[in-house]
């Protein structure tokens, strides 16, 4: 372990921890913006400067490996003018257009902007960047919010592996960008928006959330992905009862903050118009139990030349359904034995739902006849 | 998995092998590159240039169904250069001497022939493999052997051969020592969000909750009398595929479907429709009207995902809570309400007094209470003690932190089992008729028989429709064209769909995603080679041929 000080408070890390990483983990902030506790440092926006007891100048924490004996201050007034005079900059060519930002209340650079009491720009305001992307149903690129900390670069980099953007030409100029400026679906993107997870400002945001309520306002639950087996964490951002977007969070045990674009964008089908919602019974058995007075017979054409319409289901109330498949699977068991009855339960149901389909399986019916797409 | 997802970042060196990591589980691939990145080895054994093998240091394309003889080649290599762990297989294995026994013939050299990879190659990926080498950096496990670890999927499994297999990289491991460590093992990626816990709590035709066979008189009379009765059916059931048989035969009258769309995913679909068509009654719970629904009498709507609470168990065997997110649509029910439901009325109907408590829960986390009384690795798994990062099964008891990496000093079986291996090849082979292979899986977009993403707005705009991957020689030979229409014939049915042709797979193959009831790529595969043991099918291998349809001049 390698002893230090951080403002005066003597603390212990691990060889190879720098001095940001340092301070975060024990709860002192120094304001960063192109810093993310999952990639590379990366240097760029130079808000993290520190000072080093014996050093004559500031150096940047993120880039700084502790050392033993290491004195750092993270706050002085020295640093305080820095760091002002790098969120005035920042801000010279970033609108504070916070009122109808949808980021508004969880942007990085508002933030620090308020903590370090800088309102507007002391320099002439000039957008340097003015492209809006809106080329997928998924997210949206506002280049003027940019502010260029390479975040979004760098994960995709560093752990996507998709390599589909990067920061293209030089000074006031330069912009992410996928090859030649295509359109997302032209490059490498797998639009898994871990892109715009990271981005601290609005410059990346979710299609669906664009115009649809301030952060304060949405109701934030933590659940599993449905999906596939890896079982990330996903915090879902609701207004209203309907889903504005989701996103990672850092304390996912599995996956952090990173998800897939199934995990991320993935999850519109539950408000969809065609899921069912009332118990149905097909014609033919409606009829025969009464239910309804014309007969009606299953097309023998294949399901796959001539599709079966839920039009040829009546709706039940519940009651009725279940006592019905209740009568007909016992009747089952009565006229041909309990082996004669079989249940497929699913891989995409909760332990608790499997559990209960093998209970009623095994002993309401009687049967070991039960598998699921395990083996699928 | 034997290790958890998250030590795979540290591992020296990685093999992959029949997973398309990064579009089947793509948070996993995370783990992989950033693995890479920091100067791990990356191994990957695939017939089809998957995304991964642009991250790959050494990507060995096997023909399908070859691979086999590679690992054999590679255990053979292990063997000849004295590279395997003589202290792990003195102390901790039973079973070395046959294994080796097995792999004598197998030279690397005999390999290349039959699989195309290069002999040379094939000794590479073992040296790197047995010794945990790293492409550069420094390994976080010290001095000595580095830590490698296996991930495989459906590739490896869906054969069959598929349980020869696993074996087959379990006697990697254990041969090389690359097991019961941090960032090593033999870990299955599992496909569906509670695959894993499904199994776990005894939605298997041989199983009872925690894996206790049902033929075991002992441990099946102990789960009947938890749960208040005398004794439980004693003979193993159908599988799906089995099941499928019967009620074609006419032997099976009734099905349950919860949760599952076999008329999409299930083997030779047409025989799948004969058999659904042929029961007396079906019911199928789900939250959409699936294919399978077509041809049910009774449809129950259940409530999403998103919209219930419980526990789901991810491929790294942690069970995770479940919480609701928005409210269920309609008269939806969470499903475990309904099967209780069910039950209450079965046993009203065959005026059976029980317990309250029988199908009685107050709430999801009683269910837990009482899958954790009849279900050893469970046993310490409550709701309340979930709600941080979960807990790694088995949890034998209510203060057991869990246990993310198995067979750590000893295996859960005392000594690890080597087991000697034999090579096959799979069960339809190419011939004149069907010159071509076909190859089944996932894309990136969608998931399984698309009914939730197809209905998702922006994975049906990245990806709209099916597609199938031809190789540009068999394209060209064909005269078929990129964005072009084929049709794929196989000895079960044919499916019509778009070319994309490239060199995603090798000249001879060709892969379709099941995803499409337009194009049901299971139309085309084959349920009579399933593995012996697993009775799984083999949806990786079947003979197919393709046709170009004339073009039309309407």
């Amino acid at each position: 372990m390698i002893s230090l000080t951080l403002d005066g408070r003597a603390i212990q890390v691990q060889p190879g921890t720098n001095v940001l990483q340092a301070a975060l983990s024990n709860g002192i902030h120094i304001p960063h913006l192109c810093h993310h506790p999952d990639l590379r440092p990366s240097g760029g926006c130079r808000l993290c400067m520190v000072e080093i007891g014996g050093r004559p100048n500031p150096a940047a924490a993120c880039g700084l490996l502790a050392e033993e004996g290491m004195a750092v201050t993270t706050q002085s007034e020295r640093l305080t003018e820095m760091r002002r005079e790098i969120i005035d900059l920042f801000v010279s060519d970033h609108p504070l257009r916070c009122v109808t930002c949808d980021k508004n209340g969880v942007c990085a650079l508002q933030r620090y902007a308020y903590d370090y009491g800088i309102s507007e720009t002391s320099f002439d305001f000039e957008l340097s960047r003015t492209l809006y992307q809106d080329d997928n149903p998924m997210f949206v690129r506002d280049h003027q919010y940019c502010i260029l900390c390479g975040r979004c670069t760098r994960v995709c980099d560093e752990i996507v592996g998709a390599n589909a953007i990067e920061i293209s030409g030089r000074g006031f100029v330069s912009h992410v960008a996928t090859p030649f400026d295509w359109a997302m679906s032209d490059s490498t993107c797998v639009f898994c928006g871990n892109c715009v997870q990271v981005c601290p400002v609005a410059a990346l945001m979710p299609r669906g959330r664009i115009g649809m309520g301030r952060e304060w306002e949405l109701e934030h639950v933590r659940t599993i992905c449905g999906y596939c087996g890896v079982g990330c964490g996903i915090d879902y951002a609701a207004k209203d009862g309907k889903i504005l977007y989701a996103q990672g969070f850092p304390e996912a045990v599995v996956n952090g903050e990173f998800l897939c674009v199934k995990g991320r964008f993935g999850w519109d089908f539950v408000g969809n118009p065609e899921r069912l919602t009332r118990p149905l019974v097909r014609r033919d058995l409606a009829h025969r139990l009464g239910l309804i007075d014309d007969p009606f017979s299953l097309p023998e054409e294949s399901v796959f030349t001539s599709r079966i319409g839920v039009e040829n289901f009546v709706p039940v109330d519940w009651e009725t359904a279940v006592d019905i498949v209740a009568g007909q699977l016992l009747g089952t068991v009565e006229a041909h034995g309990p082996d004669a009855v079989a249940g497929l339960t699913s891989a995409r149901c909760t332990n608790e739902d499997n559990y209960l389909f093998q209970k009623l399986m095994r002993v309401g019916i009687g049967t070991n006849n039960i598998d699921h797409c395990a083996r699928l | 998995m034997t290790n958890s997802i998250r030590e795979i970042r540290q591992a020296d060196c990685i093999l992959i092998t029949g997973s398309n990591t990064a579009e089947s589980h793509p948070v996993i691939s995370y783990e992989v590159i950033r693995a890479v990145k920091s100067g791990a080895n990356l191994i990957l054994i695939d017939p089809r240039r998957v995304p991964l093998a642009r991250h790959a240091t050494h990507y060995l394309q096997a023909q399908p169904g070859t691979d086999i003889y590679v690992f054999l080649a590679m255990a053979h290599l292990i063997l000849r250069e004295g590279l395997a762990d003589t202290e792990f297989l003195a102390q901790r294995v039973e079973g070395f001497e046959d294994f080796r026994a097995c792999v004598a013939e197998h030279t690397p050299e005999a390999a290349a022939l039959i699989s195309g990879v290069p002999a040379e190659q094939i000794e590479t990926a073992a040296r790197l493999y047995a010794g945990g080498e790293r492409a550069f950096g420094t390994s976080a496990f010290g001095e000595g052997r580095g830590h490698s670890t296996i991930l495989y999927a459906m590739g490896i499994t869906q054969r069959s051969i598929g349980t020869q297999l696993v074996q087959m990289l379990a006697n990697l491991a254990m041969l090389t020592g690359q097991v019961g460590k941090p960032s090593t093992g033999v870990n299955p990626l599992r496909g569906q969000s509670n695959v894993q816990g499904a199994c776990d709590v005894g939605g298997l035709p041989e199983y009872l909750p925690g894996y206790q066979r049902v033929e075991d008189d002992v441990k099946r009379r102990q789960v009947a009398q938890a749960w208040g009765l005398d004794d439980l059916p004693s003979r193993a059931g159908l599988t799906v595929v089995e099941m499928m048989h019967a009620a074609a035969e006419g032997k099976l009258k009734a099905m349950y479907v919860m949760g599952e769309n076999p008329l999409m995913s299930d083997p030779d679909l047409q025989h799948v429709e004969k058999a659904l068509r042929n029961l007396d009654f079906l019911v199928v719970q789900d939250i959409f009207f699936n294919e399978t629904a077509q041809l049910a009498h009774v449809i129950l709507p259940a409530a999403a995902s998103l919209e219930k609470d419980g526990t789901m168990t991810n491929t790294e065997r942690r069970v995770q809570l479940l919480r609701p997110v928005v409210r269920a649509p309609g008269e939806a029910r969470p499903d475990w309400s309904i099967l209780a439901e069910v039950g209450t009325r079965i046993d009203r109907r065959r005026a059976l007094e029980r317990e309250v408590e029988f199908w009685e829960f107050a709430s999801t986390a009683d269910v837990m209470d009482e899958i954790a009384t009849v279900t050893p690795i469970y046993r310490g798994v409550r709701h309340h003690r979930l709600r941080q990062a979960g807990l790694t099964w088995p949890v034998p008891d209510a203060r057991h932190p869990g246990t993310p990496t198995l067979h750590v000093g000893t295996f859960s079986r005392g000594k690890g089992q080597m087991l000697p291996v034999t090579a096959q090849m799979p069960a339809e082979q190419p011939d004149a008729e069907y010159p071509l292979i076909l190859s089944t899986g996932r894309t990136l977009y969608h998931y399984h028989s698309g009914t939730m993403t197809r209905r998702s707005e922006g994975l049906a705009w990245r990806e709209p429709r099916s597609y199938a991957e031809i190789n540009e020689a068999d394209a060209a030979r064909l005269g078929a064209r990129d964005g072009g229409p084929i049709v794929i014939v196989s000895r079960r049915g044919q499916v019509r769909t778009q070319a994309r042709v490239g060199k995603r797979v090798p000249a001879g193959t060709v892969f379709l995603s099941f995803h499409w009831r337009e194009a049901p790529a299971n139309l085309l595969t084959h349920d009579f080679g399933l593995d012996p043991k697993a009775k799984i099918p083999e949806y990786k291998i079947c003979a197919v041929r393709v046709e170009v349809p004339k073009r039309g001049r309407g």
